[in-house]
């Protein structure tokens, strides 16, 4: 439950009662998706709505936390990443939901930080580094580059940029485009490789407002990043421990029927099998994979749902490859949290005990994104380990010998490439696309904004807080 | 002009110092800071790619930090020695000693950054000194003016007037060195600037600074209310001593007035 009953049974509710006006029922809301779009969506809707309601949330699997997971090692109980490895702290610039909720929660913040880029078998780390490898003159373009993306997007721009749309001080078009000319091959490649395996897509794939924007993390001065310790998971089990909705693990729901001038259907398929239930709101937390396979009955909302599904359909790919090996990189790696490869088309290597100062062992997770990652998904584990092993900078090749253990992850399809889509909708457009046939079903996405955790946070503080005020008002109706 | 805390000009130590262990081609440079102190410095080149040696280099180099820097006192919180491995290059810092285990092309670089750090180190480390021997005395000092020289009337003693210039110089002292204790991080990073942010970090240089700067403030405050305590003893003091003047004057007048009409009437 939402609101649990006796905690918010207030005059309205007592008179219906007292006149046997039992049928006047809370409001009953299905929030569909237990990852963290769905459970911020649920924690907001629960403090920020002030009437009674009845709160559902219907989960396909059998755990809650979508990409967020922090599975184990099984031969020695030693967690890592397999899905969000980082948070993004915009602290630097302004207030952050994401960072003020982890940390409301009592959870711990961990910094993150790493500058290697691996390119050309050459790891560039700093703008001496680069200058050794690619020539004084890359330096003066970098540092051209660098005056230009900063001009072109400020911190204060960066982060308004998921609420408002794309940046306007970035020109339209592909990322790739922007990059400016003439920047030697190597330069080129070395941006790329830095940026790409936050993108999950090549630079001429995606926006230039999203290339800049996925530059320009690196600088401390837009934001930093940090992890939870003891795991990023931490956060969906602090989030599930609060909540106080009805959970519906393994029931995954597969059609939304649309009633005439009434509540919507859904109909799921659960432990108890297929079955269906009446809401009178719904909130798809979704990633757009999902909300593909979901189908849509009544002519105008199948029309509108279409319609949102065609604006953000532009899929990325992630695959990770963790191998646990019994020796630490770090004392290669220092503090480093991870450093860039530019293999697969750019992808990152994280070193998750970088944040353990002292461990014996290593983890060490590769991070593959976009065409490469699609492809390399139909490998088979075994292959795709010796794949990434072949990367190993000479430094860690060492670490190949000593692994223990090995872990696969694919995540095809899972994230967005351009985010919110190439024209920027309005807020309202983009939450609630089938608005006038079906006002009171929301969709909840990191997509909508920036492909994560903060835009899912975004996203499901604009849901709730607009359910909120609709309960509110179905209240004052029925009062 | 220098200032009194600039390192002099670097100059070489006979190589029977190196340490053993080390491979030939590496130099100390000692930097001398004055008052018989000094901050040596340790360069050890290693050919490119060597990482596994630089690594087992770095953990002899850290040895003879440590064992050079055994005397020096370090603030809570701050290691005794740091080892900082850095993209294949490591650099190590004690209070007295440092080592830059690089690249030959990177030595000096890195080198510069290690001893400008610690030159900063330095000098935030003798404030906090100087700041511990003046916390010992604020609250002896500022019951002798409050408490006592309320009681005896005496004028403050030229030893609190010394401690309250010892907090002024101690909080003007920090506020140099503030800009190089929070010196934002650069970006795009050069090696020197990714070196001074991590000695930064781990030294807890930016806590320290804020620990020193809140406890400057807190005794610059007391000794200016002990100075304020103390002047407005003195314009009391002066204050009372005119009104007795006062009172003497009127009591002459009357008393003259007295004279004349007692010297009319007899007059008469
Ligand atoms: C490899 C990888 C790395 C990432 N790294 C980062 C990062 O470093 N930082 C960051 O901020 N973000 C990162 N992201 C993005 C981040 O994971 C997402 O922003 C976040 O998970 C989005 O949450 P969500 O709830 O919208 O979707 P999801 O996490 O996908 O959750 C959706 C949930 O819905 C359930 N579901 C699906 N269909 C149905 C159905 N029909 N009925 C019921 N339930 C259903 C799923 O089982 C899942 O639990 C990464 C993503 C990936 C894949």
């Amino acid at each position: 439950m939402g609101k649990p009953m006796n905690r918010t049974v207030d005059a309205p509710l007592i008179s219906q009662i007292r006149q046997g006006n039992l049928a006047a029922k809370p409001p009953r809301v299905a929030i569909v998706g237990g990852g963290p779009g769905g459970l911020f969506t649920a924690w907001n809707l629960e403090h920020q709505a002030d009437s009674p309601f009845e709160l559902n949330l219907f989960e396909g699997t059998d755990r809650l936390g979508g990409k967020v997971l922090t599975p184990v090692f099984s031969t020695r109980g030693i967690r890592y990443e397999a899905g969000a490895a980082e948070f993004y702290d915009y602290t630097p610039v302004g207030e952050d939901p994401l960072r003020d909720l982890v940390e409301s929660l009592g959870l711990h913040p961990v910094g993150l930080a790493g500058a290697g880029v691996h390119v050309l078998e050459k790891r560039i780390a700093n703008l001496d580094d680069l200058c050794d490898t690619l020539g004084p003159d890359a330096r003066k373009k970098m540092a051209t580059f660098d005056n230009w993306a900063r001009s072109a997007m400020t911190p204060r721009e960066f982060y308004t940029s998921g609420t408002d749309g794309s940046c306007h001080a970035a020109q339209p078009g592909p990322f790739h485009q922007a990059l400016p000319g003439p920047v030697g091959n190597g330069l080129r490649r070395y941006i790329e490789t830095m940026i790409h395996s936050d993108l999950a897509t090549p630079a001429s794939k995606t926006s230039t407002a999203y290339g800049l924007q996925n530059y320009l993390m690196n600088d401390p001065a837009y934001m930093r990043l940090y992890r939870i310790a003891g795991g990023n998971e931490q956060l969906i089990r602090a989030l599930a421990e609060r909540i106080s909705a009805q959970v519906r693990l393994s029931t995954r729901v597969e059609r939304v029927v649309r009633a005439e001038n009434g509540p919507m259907r859904l109909e799921f398929a659960g432990p108890e099998g297929p079955q269906s239930e009446a809401f009178d709101a719904v909130v798809l937390a979704l990633p757009l994979e999902a909300l593909k396979r979901l189908k849509f009955q009544g002519g105008e909302l199948s029309e509108a749902m279409g319609r949102h599904i065609g604006h953000h359909d532009h899929p990325a790919h992630y695959l990770r490859v963790t191998l646990l090996t019994d020796q630490s990189p770090q004392p290669i790696l220092g503090d480093d949290g991870y450093l860039m490869l530019d293999a697969f088309g750019g992808c990152c290597l994280y070193s998750e005990t970088a944040i353990e100062p002292g461990a014996r062992h290593g983890v060490l997770g590769w991070l593959i994104g976009g065409e490469a990652a699609e492809q390399m998904s139909l490998l088979n584990d075994q292959a795709l380990v010796s794949e990434v092993l072949n990367t190993l900078p000479p430094s860690l090749a060492h670490l190949g010998g000593r692994v223990v253990e090995s872990r696969v992850h694919r995540w095809v399809g899972a994230v967005s490439a351009v985010p919110g889509g190439w024209d920027s909708l309005p807020e309202d457009r983009r939450h609630r696309p089938a608005a006038t046939t079906q006002p009171s079903l929301l969709i909840v996405g990191d997509y909508l904004y920036d492909s994560t955790l903060n835009g899912a946070l975004e996203s499901a503080e604009y849901a709730a807080g607009w359910l909120a005020a609709h309960l509110q008002s179905l209240r004052a109706g029925n009062g | 002009m220098m200032d009194r805390n600039d390192p002099q000009p670097l100059t070489a130590v006979p190589d029977p110092e190196i340490p053993a262990g080390f491979p030939s081609g590496s130099a100390i440079r000692r930097i001398d800071w004055g008052a018989q102190r000094a901050f040596d410095l340790l360069l050890v080149p290693v050919s490119e790619g060597q990482e596994a040696e630089g690594s087992s280099l770095s953990v002899l180099a850290r040895e003879w930090a440590t064992t050079g820097s055994g005397g020096s006192q370090v603030a809570a919180g701050c290691p005794g020695s740091v080892l900082i491995p850095l993209y294949g290059n490591h650099v190590v810092w004690s209070p007295e000693r440092g080592a830059v285990i690089a690249e030959a092309g990177r030595l000096d670089t890195l080198a510069a950054a290690l001893t400008e750090f610690a030159q900063c180190e330095r000098r935030l480390r003798d404030l906090e000194q100087r700041g511990d021997s003046l916390n010992n005395r604020v609250e002896t000092d500022a019951a002798s003016i409050l408490v006592a020289g309320e009681a005896t009337d005496q004028p403050p003693r030229g030893g609190v007037q010394g401690s309250q210039l010892e907090s002024i110089s101690i909080r003007a002292e920090l506020s140099k060195i503030a800009p190089l204790v929070h010196a934002p991080v650069l970006h795009p990073p050069t090696a020197a600037s990714q070196l001074a942010e991590r000695l930064r970090d781990r030294t807890r240089l930016a806590e320290r600074h804020d620990l020193a700067t809140n406890r400057a403030d807190f005794a610059v405050q007391v000794y200016e209310a002990c100075g304020q305590r103390a002047f407005d003893a003195k314009i009391a003091r002066r204050q009372s001593g005119l009104e007795w003047a006062i009172l003497v004057i009127l009591l002459g007048q009357m008393a003259l007035m007295l004279v004349e009409i007692l010297s009319s009437r007899t007059g008469q």
